[in-house]
């Protein structure tokens, strides 16, 4: 029983109705179909057999001698009868089968080898360049760790300068003597390194037989523990670090005094200067 | 080869008598050439005027169609169809190519659609083969004739006209699906009222 669908398709193919893609597939399906080629085939001589229903016309009568003599011209029908085979003894075949195989092979393994090199010559420029991404970047990083130490250890000193900042302590001094009413000193103190800078101006000059000295009061001792004498020079100004000859534990004040040339164990002369030292 | 182009066998006989001068002429016999000529040159002639409606066309078209059969002979498989409908399907496709290529379907259709009675204009001898095919010619357009006016048309257009289903279908104002089953109706009736193979 042939289908609908089917003898559709044959009636269409029949009449040359089917376009290319229908009608490769429905010929793919006819191959292996027996009942549909006979079907198929009917259908195509009724086809044909349509010829007939045109109108009879006779040929003209020049027409048969102009194709016979066409065809004296024309080359004869090519035969589609294959060339007879010439025979071919087996032993002969063998070493040229050897030839043949060897001769592939030894392609293929060329090939292979020239593939296979080709690969790894890219491999290993690859792992040059690799190799090379790998050093400028550990260049970098170790530019860049340098600088980071740099930048941390400038850091560092700045942080130690801030606290060494917060740690010293400024007292501003002021006269208390009729001969310097326009003398102003600044002492500043560190109680860890246990120095001190004392900076003035317009100090009046010593006698030849004086020294200024300063004091450093602090409440653990009886009297102001000595921080060293100075001269002035005629301009009154002057910059001097000092250091007390006792250990100085809390400082609460400066001061300057009047003393004779070399200085004096303890405070003699009259204090010229004195500063306290503000939240201490 | 024996060539017995006047006293033309009936059914099968005629279409086995067809494949062996179609064998013959795979092996250069020009005389089997002269014989397939005589059996198959009026139908064929008459088919390339209904389709082309122009006889020096025609006459042009069927000088080719018979060099083609000359040519292609050794390709020609008597499993695969009879040697009419091979040559009626080169036939056609070449008449199509024509008419495509000259876009004159229009023209043609109009002109040759609507006669499908034997012409008077033909002039041919009553020789025993002619009065055959004028048998088996009135016998197919008998078969058409009782087809149902749809599905004669449809087969007419596609098979004179060397339309597409699709042009077809424009053509009538119908659906595709419409002008398949129409073709499939009739083409099957045909097969069945066909008397004998040409």
């Amino acid at each position: 029983m042939i289908p609908e669908r089917h003898e559709e398709l044959a009636a269409l193919h029949a009449l040359g109705l089917l376009g290319e893609a229908e009608r490769t597939a429905f010929e793919r399906e006819l191959a292996t179909d027996r009942e549909l080629q006979a079907f198929t085939h009917t259908l195509r001589e009724a086809a044909g057999a349509l010829a007939l229903a045109a109108p009879m016309r006779t040929p003209p009568p020049g027409l048969k001698s102009r194709i016979l003599a066409a065809c004296e011209q024309a080359p004869e029908p090519a035969s589609s009868q294959p060339a007879p085979a010439v025979p071919f003894p087996t032993a002969r075949i063998i070493p040229w089968a050897m030839a043949a195989v060897l001769a592939v092979s030894t392609t293929w393994f060329g090939l292979k080898y020239v593939s296979l090199r080709a690969e790894n010559d890219s491999l290993r420029t690859q792992q040059r360049l690799a190799e090379i991404a790998h050093e400028t970047t550990r260049t970098q990083l170790a530019e860049r760790s340098l600088l980071a130490e740099r930048l941390i250890s400038g850091l560092g000193t700045r942080l130690r300068r801030s606290e060494d900042l917060a740690r010293l302590k400024v007292s501003a001094l002021a006269s208390l003597a009729g001969n310097t009413a326009e003398a102003r000193a600044i002492a500043v103190w560190d109680p860890d390194q246990q120095a001190g800078l004392l900076t003035f101006e317009k100090l009046p000059a010593t006698a030849e037989h004086q020294d200024y000295q300063i004091w450093v009061v602090d409440p653990a001792y009886q009297n102001p523990v000595n921080g060293g004498v100075f001269h002035v020079t005629e301009d009154g100004g002057a910059a001097l670090a000092f250091r007390p000859d006792q250990p100085v534990t809390k400082a609460t004040a400066f001061a300057i005094s009047l003393e004779k040339r070399g200085g004096v164990p303890k405070a003699e002369g009259p204090i010229v200067m004195l500063g306290r030292l503000p939240g201490i | 080869m024996s060539v017995e182009a006047d006293q033309p066998a009936a059914g099968d006989e005629r279409h086995q008598e067809q494949a062996r001068l179609v064998a013959a002429m795979a092996r250069g016999d020009k005389r089997a050439m002269a014989a397939l000529y005589d059996q198959l040159a009026g139908p064929l002639y008459s088919l390339t005027c209904r389709m082309l409606g122009d006889t020096a066309e025609a006459q042009d078209l069927t000088q080719d169609i018979f060099l083609q059969l000359w040519r292609t002979a050794p390709s020609y498989e008597p499993s695969r169809g009879s040697v009419f409908s091979w040559a009626v399907t080169l036939t056609r496709n070449r008449a199509i190519d024509r008419i495509r290529m000259r876009q004159r379907r229009a023209e043609i259709l109009s002109t040759a659609a609507p006669d499908l009675q034997p012409s008077g204009s033909g002039g041919d001898t009553d020789s025993a083969a002619t009065l055959w095919l004028r048998e088996q010619g009135a016998a197919v357009r008998a078969a058409l004739a009782e087809l149902p006016a749809e599905q004669r048309h449809a087969i007419e257009l596609a098979f004179f006209g060397g339309l597409t289903q699709q042009e077809i279908a424009s053509r009538l104002g119908e659906p595709l699906g419409t002008i398949k089953a129409r073709i499939r109706r009739g083409l099957l009736k045909l097969k069945d009222r066909f008397p004998t193979r040409p």
